[in-house]
């Protein structure tokens, strides 16, 4: 805890991320590379769909790393409003749009696999309504934060915004289980073990490694310049 | 114990509090709409509910096995949910998940002979994976259950 | 019907969301850090 609370500090976010990148960089797109590698050619097609459920090796982490894109937003949320961290309303500037890619990501490449399995790209089921709803979540975050011409105002709306927001997420969760969906229940993230073969678990887990370390490494590089444009927009105000 | 609470702990309860008043409100809202945000009927839920032969609704549940009855355009096939069954007729292009023993959902009418005439057929797919090898084994081991999972 | 167009389809989509955001964020940085330089604000 107290090595996360040095981190709050701006300028050591700043000499912190600088030293860390680079490794994380290349750890990104060697697991990349490696999970792309599992995901399109080492993997079996699967006995219903075959050889389409390599879209879930996207779609699934996308989906992942949407939510929790939006748990650390709203987390970020907290620590501003209640905390006042200094660090808290840069960071979530950076974070909202790499969540919102994600959740488009998602979206997309879950209608892409829809089409040709279900038949459909789209249907007002519950999981797809509320995923739905995370990415406009994820635009107004944006909008709010830009809103105000005093950009602590902004940060303040769009604060209360992802802790209002965050009520979403239990209900993307289990919504397949609450009401019956087209969109099917969990298969890894559920009591009594992935129903997923290992053999097409293993590119999933891979590929959600190498998006988790995509998604930080996107949200350092934005937090990075998310500082320094506080300390540019600082330096215009004091001329 | 202080007698006032510093404005950190204030503030942090103050958002502890709201969530916990929104949750429940969201869960209230959600609770009174279950009937509307549930996608489909079984066909346990039709033969209960006895929609008029106006009224649109979705109709889910497994495809029997042996039902599917393919005629030029029309296909015939039976819905159930291993309790009570629905006869479907659907003139149209079935999506490539459609197969016996696989989950369906189809959107049209109840007529008054009780079969469902469907509008559109769309395919279920289960939360389950594996290569077409091991679905085999499965089978010819007996270790096989057909719509595993399914509600 | 054809699958291959949708597979193909999901990873487009995934290389411009993703790799777009990528260059996106990483020009953001290098514009910020120049104006920065200009001004004679860099830290090193």
């Amino acid at each position: 805890m107290a090595s996360l609370h040095v981190l709050a500090n701006p300028a050591r976010f700043r000499r912190f991320s600088q030293k860390v990148l680079p490794v994380l960089s290349g750890a990104t797109a060697l697991v990349l590379a490696v999970g792309l590698y599992l995901a399109l050619v080492e993997s079996p097609p699967d006995y219903q769909q075959g050889e389409t459920v390599r879209i879930m090796f996207i779609h699934v982490p996308s989906a992942w790393l949407a939510m929790a894109g939006y748990a650390l937003l709203a987390g970020l949320g907290a620590a501003l409003l209640v905390w006042r961290h200094p660090l808290a309303a840069l960071m979530a500037r950076a974070a909202a749009p790499v969540g919102a890619v994600f959740a488009a990501v998602c979206l997309l490449t879950g209608s892409l696999w829809g089409r040709p399995m279900w038949g459909t790209y789209w249907v007002w089921d519950a999981r797809l309504t509320s995923m739905l709803l995370l990415f406009f979540l994820y635009l107004g975050h944006i909008a709010l934060s830009r809103a105000y011409d005093d950009a602590e105002r902004g940060d303040r709306a769009a604060a209360i915004l992802a802790l209002v927001g965050v009520i979403n997420l239990p209900v993307i969760k289990f919504s397949v289980d609450w009401w019956n969906t087209l969109h099917q229940p969990a298969s890894v993230m559920k009591l009594g073990g992935p129903s997923i073969h290992p053999a097409i678990l293993t590119p999933l887990m891979v590929m959600a490694a190498a998006l988790l370390l995509l998604f930080v490494v996107l949200v350092m590089v934005r937090t990075e310049t998310e500082i320094d444009r506080r300390r540019l927009d600082a330096a215009e105000r004091a001329q | 114990m202080t007698p006032r609470m510093s404005p950190k702990r204030r503030r942090l309860w103050l958002l502890v509090g709201s969530l916990g008043v929104l949750g429940a409100a969201v869960a209230l809202v959600l609770t009174v709409l279950n009937d509307n945000i549930v996608f489909f009927y079984s066909p346990t839920q039709v033969a209960e509910k006895h929609p008029g032969p106006e009224r649109r609704f979705r109709l889910g549940g497994l495809v029997e096995q042996g039902s599917v009855n393919k005629n030029g355009q029309e296909v015939r096939f039976t819905v159930t949910d291993l309790q009570k069954t629905v006869p479907v007729v659907y003139r149209g292009l079935l999506p490539d998940l459609f197969r016996e023993g696989q989950g369906v959902i189809a959107e049209g009418t109840l007529g008054p002979d009780g079969t469902f005439t469907a509008r559109d057929v769309l395919a279920k797919h289960d939360e389950n994976y594996m290569p077409p090898e091991v679905a085999k084994a499965l089978k010819e081991s007996g270790r096989w259950q057909e719509g595993a999972g399914k509600k | 019907m054809s699958h291959t167009p949708f597979i193909i389809g999901a990873y487009v989509v995934a290389l411009l969301g993703f790799g777009g955001l990528l260059v996106a964020s990483l020009l953001a940085r290098r514009r910020i850090k120049r104006e920065l330089g200009h001004r004679g604000l860099e830290r090193r």
